[in-house]
C-alpha cells in the first residue's frame, strides 16, 4: 500500500475546458475537469452519451487541444507545445485502443502493429520483428499476414490492442474497445487489458458497459462535461481517501447547483 | 531517413493498390514530357546538321552576308526572310575586288530567285541560282555526272531530286528544261546530299544551278545575296577577313551595310531561329505537361480524401505532420518521376518516328535526359505539395471521424 501511495502521478488535469462552437452555438464538452491519475491505474469512465467522455479522452491523448486549464502529462505542461512534439509524445508514450479497431484495411496485420514503431523510427526489419514478437504474446502468430478483413471482430481488436502496445507505451487509452463485440469477444479482450494493466500499465478507458467495471481499479462517472462521481483507487482503501477528495469534492458541486 | 523508406515503400504500395488511377496519371505527365523532349531533340538535331554541315567544309571559309550586324531576334527573323523583301548591298564589284585579295583561292556568289521550271514530265516550282563552280567546291559538293562549266551561255546544273521531279530519271544529262521561256540544256547532276539545311539558305538536291548572267537573263532584278569564298588556309582566314573588312568598307563608301562571317558565325543565325522555334513550341508543348500536373494534384487530392481515415489513425500512433506531409508529397513526385521516365522514352520514339519524314535525325544529349527528369520532379513536388499539405493540417480528431 506504501507501494502505491509512491507510484508517480502521470497524468494531472486542472479544470479542463473544451469549448465547441462560437456565440449562440457555443457548447462546452467539458466544463472544468480535475483529474489525476497515478501510474498503474485503471481507469474506467462512464456515462451517458454526449457527457464528454470520449473529449476528455481525446484531450489525454493529445489529438484535441483544451480550451481552458492546465494538462500536465508526465509532470510536463502539454498545452503549448507544438504540433511536432505532441506528435511526438502520443509516439512514444500513450497507445489508443478505438471501438472501431482503426487498423489500415491496405496494410497487413503485421505491418499494421508495426506502424507505431515507423514514427519512432525503427528500421524495418526490427520493426517487424518487434512487432512478430507482440503478436505471439496475443496467440495471433499464426495471423501476422493475414489481412484486417480477414479477421474476426474480436481478433481485430486484439490486434488494435498489440498495435497500442508495440511502442511500450506509458499510458493506454482504450475508446469503448468492446463496443464492437459481442459478450464473448468482449470478456477476452477485458480480460487482456486487466493483463496488461497487471503488469503494472495505466489504462483509461471509457465504456458505456456497467459490467466492465469490474475490471478497473478506479470508476469515474461523468455527467454534461463534469466528473459526477469517482470511487478512487478502490484497490487501495487508505490512499482513496486521499486522493477522492478532490475529484468527489468537485463532483458534489454539480449535484448541489443542481439541488 | 528510415521513416522515408518507409514512405516509399507505402507509396509504392498505394501506387500498386490503384494500378488504373496511377497509370492515367502516369501517362498525363508522360505526354507533356515526351512532346517536350520530342520538340527538343528535333531542334537539336537540326542544329547541329548545320553545324557539322560548316565545321565539315574545313575552317578556310568566310561568308559576307548583306545586311548590319545585329543578335536581336527581332532582327534575326528579319535576315532571314531578307531575301524576299529586301535588297541586298552586294554588288558585282564587291565580288570581284573579294576575289583578287591575295589569299583568297575561290569565290562564289550567291543569287537566288524563286520561279518555275519545266522538264519532260512535269513543271516544278523551284529554286534557281546564280553562281559559279567554285561553290561547289567551297560546300564540298561533287556532281553526280557531267560537269559545271564556268561560263556566260552553259548548260546548267540541277539536283537529283529535281531531275527525278522533272524527267522521271536521275539520268537527265543532256536534256533540256525551259524556264520562264527559255530553253537550258542539263549539264550535271549534283549527287544527292544527306544534308539539304545548310547555310547557304537552299537545297542542293531541289536547286537549279547556273552562271549569274544566265539568272539575270530570267530575272534581272536577281541580287547578291551572299559571297562565299575560300582562303588558302586556315592560318591566313583571320587576316583574311580583316583585309575582306577593309576592301568592302572602302567599297561601301564607309558604310558597315555588309557582314563577314567564319566558322560557327556562318550557321548561328539558322540554329538562332531553330532554337527559338525550339523554344516557341517547347511552350506550347508544357501546356500538355501543365495539364498533367493538374491531373496528378486532382489525384493526389481524390488519395487524400479516401484515406482521411488513415490519416488520423497514423496521427494517433504518433504521425507528425511532416510525417503526413511527406507520405503525400512522395506519392506524387514518384508518379511524376515514372512520367518523367516513360515520357522521355516516349518522346525520344516519337521524334526518331517524326525524323523519318524529315532530312535529319533528332539529337539526344545528356542535358535533355536531366530536362526531363528534372522537369518531372518539379511538376510531383508543385502540383503535390498542396494535396500533402491538405493531409498533413487535417485535425486528427476529424479524420479519425470521417467515414469512407
Amino acid at each position: 500500500m506504501a507501494k502505491k501511495k509512491k507510484s508517480p502521478i502521470v497524468i494531472r488535469l486542472k479544470s479542463i475546458k473544451k469549448r465547441y462552437g462560437i456565440g449562440d452555438a457555443e457548447h462546452f464538452a467539458l466544463e472544468g475537469i480535475d483529474l489525476t491519475v497515478r501510474k498503474g491505474e485503471f481507469v474506467a469512465i462512464m456515462g451517458p452519451s454526449g457527457c464528454g467522455k470520449t473529449t476528455l479522452l481525446n484531450v489525454l491523448g493529445l489529438l484535441d487541444q483544451s480550451t481552458d486549464g492546465e494538462y500536465k502529462l508526465n509532470g510536463v505542461s502539454v498545452d503549448t507545445i507544438s504540433q511536432r512534439k505532441q506528435a511526438k509524445i502520443r509516439s512514444r508514450t500513450i497507445g489508443f485502443i478505438f471501438q472501431n479497431f482503426n487498423l489500415i484495411p491496405r496494410l497487413t496485420v503485421l505491418e499494421n502493429v508495426a506502424l507505431p514503431l515507423t514514427y519512432k523510427g525503427v528500421r524495418k526489419t526490427k520493426r517487424l520483428a518487434i512487432a512478430s514478437t507482440i503478436l505471439k504474446t496475443f496467440h495471433l502468430g499464426n495471423r501476422e499476414y493475414y489481412m484486417p478483413w480477414q479477421l474476426s471482430g474480436g481478433q481485430t481488436q486484439r490486434v488494435a490492442i498489440a498495435r497500442a502496445l508495440v511502442n511500450e507505451p506509458s499510458i493506454i487509452l482504450a475508446d469503448e474497445p468492446t463496443g464492437n463485440l459481442d459478450s464473448r469477444a468482449s470478456h477476452i479482450i477485458m480480460e487482456e487489458l486487466s493483463d496488461i494493466h497487471k503488469r503494472g500499465n495505466t489504462i483509461i478507458m471509457v465504456t458505456h458497459n456497467p459490467r466492465l467495471t469490474t475490471y478497473a481499479s478506479r470508476v469515474i462517472t461523468m455527467l454534461d462535461g463534469k466528473i459526477d462521481t469517482d470511487t478512487g483507487n478502490v484497490v487501495t482503501a487508505d490512499t482513496k481517501s486521499h486522493r477522492a477528495k478532490k475529484p468527489l469534492g468537485t463532483a458534489k458541486k454539480p449535484a448541489e447547483a443542481k439541488s | 531517413m528510415k521513416v522515408f523508406f518507409h514512405h516509399v515503400q507505402n507509396a509504392h504500395d498505394s501506387l500498386r493498390a490503384n494500378r488504373t488511377r496511377t497509370f492515367l496519371t502516369i501517362s498525363g505527365v508522360a505526354i507533356g514530357i515526351a512532346s517536350i523532349i520530342a520538340v527538343l531533340s528535333l531542334a537539336h538535331g537540326a542544329t547541329q546538321t548545320i553545324t557539322a554541315q560548316v565545321d565539315g567544309v574545313g575552317g578556310n571559309i568566310a561568308v559576307i552576308r548583306s545586311g548590319a550586324e545585329s543578335t536581336s531576334t527581332t532582327n534575326l527573323i528579319n535576315q532571314q526572310t531578307q531575301g524576299l523583301t529586301s535588297a541586298s548591298t552586294l554588288t558585282e564589284s564587291d565580288l570581284t575586288r573579294v576575289a583578287h585579295l591575295p589569299s583568297v583561292t575561290a569565290t562564289a556568289p550567291i543569287m537566288i530567285a524563286h520561279t518555275t521550271i519545266t522538264g519532260e514530265t512535269s513543271t516544278e516550282q523551284t529554286t534557281i541560282v546564280g553562281t559559279t563552280p567554285e561553290l561547289l567546291t567551297i560546300s564540298n559538293v561533287s556532281l553526280q555526272e557531267g560537269d559545271f562549266i564556268k561560263g556566260d551561255n552553259t548548260p546548267i546544273i540541277i539536283g537529283s531530286q529535281l531531275s527525278i521531279e522533272l524527267f522521271g530519271t536521275e539520268d537527265s544529262l543532256g536534256k533540256a528544261v525551259t524556264i520562264k521561256g527559255q530553253t537550258f540544256s542539263v549539264g550535271g547532276i549534283i549527287e544527292r546530299q544527306q544534308n539539304p539545311i545548310n547555310f547557304n539558305g537552299f537545297d542542293l538536291n531541289t536547286a537549279a544551278l547556273m552562271s549569274p548572267p544566265q539568272i539575270r537573263s530570267i530575272n534581272p532584278a536577281t541580287q547578291i545575296q551572299q559571297i562565299n569564298l575560300q582562303t588558302n588556309s586556315v592560318a591566313t582566314l583571320d587576316r583574311t577577313v580583316i583585309e575582306l573588312n577593309k576592301t568592302l568598307l572602302a567599297q561601301h563608301s564607309g558604310e558597315h551595310d555588309f557582314r563577314v562571317l567564319t566558322g560557327d558565325a556562318i550557321s548561328a543565325p539558322t540554329s538562332q531561329l531553330f532554337s527559338i522555334i525550339a523554344g516557341v513550341t517547347a511552350a506550347i508543348a508544357s501546356i500538355s505537361l501543365f495539364v498533367g500536373g493538374i491531373g496528378i494534384m486532382n489525384i493526389m487530392l481524390v488519395n487524400v480524401a479516401e484515406r482521411t481515415r488513415e490519416i488520423g489513425i497514423r496521427k494517433a500512433l504518433g504521425a507528425s505532420r511532416t510525417d503526413i506531409l511527406w507520405q503525400f508529397l512522395i506519392e506524387s513526385i514518384i508518379m511524376a518521376l515514372l512520367g518523367g521516365l516513360v515520357g522521355g522514352g516516349l518522346g525520344l520514339a516519337t521524334a526518331f518516328g517524326v525524323s523519318l519524314f524529315l532530312t535529319f535525325d533528332p539529337a539526344v544529349t545528356w542535358h535533355m535526359a536531366a530536362t526531363a527528369i528534372g522537369v518531372a520532379g518539379c511538376v510531383g513536388i508543385l502540383f503535390g505539395l498542396y494535396p500533402a499539405l491538405r493531409a498533413a493540417h487535417k485535425h486528427p480528431i476529424e479524420a479519425l471521424n470521417q467515414h469512407t
